[in-house]
């Protein structure tokens, strides 16, 4: 075994073999397969970035969802009230119309039990004044009839009763 | 242990064969890991082999985004991921046992010496050349500059000026002494580790007690040297080139 720091052309055929392992190592494998890795982080960049946009989109769904259902019940809320508010309105106007007609049918009906009141009282007066007129008729056919006299009374009290 | 040192020549240049062979059996191994993980790449979910490389790729990437801008790192990646995964095939590759069982010798295959390279109780690193070493650690310097005057122009060399002339020289020798550390550190640690390794081999008693323990213990160690190793070295590249780039000084 010689000097082991003997230094000839193998330095220059080291050098060679070196760099053409680099180039082959190189073109072949290390660039491919950089290629490859950057592929994976661009695609796993990708993904994330997709993800964050999709779960943004699903946000603003759902922001937009509540809204929408927020709008909706105040609405329902305000159709309810309204419809509440209609009917006591429309409620009160019947009782108020129905008072009203009731008021009128006795305001009516009072002046027709007057009416007829009166009508009557008209008619007895009439009658009571014919009768009367009967009455003296008949007093003057029967008048020296003194005997009948007890009877005719009995007649007209029993005629002004029947009346 | 008779182990020498294998010449290839060609023409008049000389060439460490086990180390180019060596080097070239770690690269085949590493070639063939790092194309297991690729074979089915896909973006979903990965498979076991595709999850370790693309750990390493996270590992680097942390690493240079320790030390500088990754965007400026960016035509270093592939460097740097291929640098620590051959530093630390290399590291491993000296651990094994001769996996040829010396075939080559009992079938007296002398062809460009393979008989010798392949002779020994185990592997080697090519890292426990210095050869290696200083050639990861040369590309590294020259990383270092090209990266510089990429990033800053002339302006980069005005640093060596600073904060007056006169100290250039010591600039000099921190330029110097940053491939050398670099190479020698790696080389020294490899090596020392298998010699380590050849010197444990050689405790009488081998079958038995004495030197089975130490050897496994030591090349447990050797795992965690080499890993820390194919760390340090590309953390260190890491670290020149930030510091050649970075806009204070």
């Amino acid at each position: 075994m010689g000097n082991p720091i003997d230094i000839n052309y193998t330095l220059v055929a080291q050098v060679l073999s070196f760099l053409a392992l680099v180039w082959v190592v190189s073109k072949f494998a290390w660039t491919p397969l950089m290629n490859v890795m950057e592929q994976r982080r661009q695609g796993i960049e990708d993904t994330l970035a997709q993800a964050t946009k999709e779960r943004q989109q699903a946000e603003q769904i759902k922001r937009e969802y509540q809204e929408e259902m927020k709008k909706a019940r105040q609405e329902a809320q305000a159709l309810i009230s309204k419809a509440m508010k209609v009917g006591e309105e429309r409620a009160a106007e019947i009782l108020a119309g129905a008072h009203e007609e009731a008021e009128k049918l006795k305001v009516s009906a009072l002046a027709d039990i007057q009416r007829e009141r009166d009508q009557a009282i008209a008619d007895v007066k009439a009658q009571v004044a014919d009768l009367s007129v009967a009455v003296a008729e008949k007093l003057i056919q029967q008048k020296l009839d003194y005997v009948g006299q007890e009877q005719l009374i009995e007649q007209f009290i029993q005629e002004v009763g029947e009346m | 242990m008779h182990e020498e040192t294998v010449y290839w020549y060609l023409g008049n240049m000389t060439f460490n064969a086990r180390t180019l062979v060596m080097t070239w059996i770690a690269i085949a191994l590493m070639l063939l890991f790092v194309f297991l993980g690729v074979r089915r790449l896909t973006s979903g979910k990965p498979g076991k082999m595709q999850n370790i490389l693309e750990w390493v790729v996270d590992f680097v990437g942390k690493l240079i985004s320790d030390n500088m801008d990754l965007d400026k790192a960016r035509p270093l990646f592939g460097y740097l991921l291929t640098l620590i995964m051959f530093i630390f095939f290399s590291n491993m590759l000296g651990l094994l046992p001769n996996i040829t069982f010396n075939a080559f010798e009992y079938f007296h295959v002398e062809t460009a010496h393979l008989n010798k390279i392949f002779e020994g109780d185990s592997m080697m690193s090519p890292t426990a050349d210095i050869n290696t070493t200083l050639a990861l650690a040369i590309l590294t310097i020259i990383i270092v500059i090209v990266m510089g005057i990429k990033h800053k122009g002339i302006h980069y060399f005005h640093h060596f000026i600073e904060p007056y002339p006169v100290f250039l020289p010591i600039h000099a020798i921190d330029m110097l002494s940053k491939p050398m550390t670099l190479a020698f550190r790696l080389f020294g640690n490899i090596f020392a580790g298998e010699v380590l390794i050849k010197v444990i081999l050689m405790l009488p008693g081998i079958w038995v007690l004495p030197g089975i323990i130490p050897d496994t213990i030591w090349l447990g160690f050797s795992v965690f040297v080499g890993a820390i190793q194919s760390f340090v070295f590309t953390v260190l590249t890491t670290a020149y080139v930030a510091q050649a780039v970075s806009e204070s000084h």
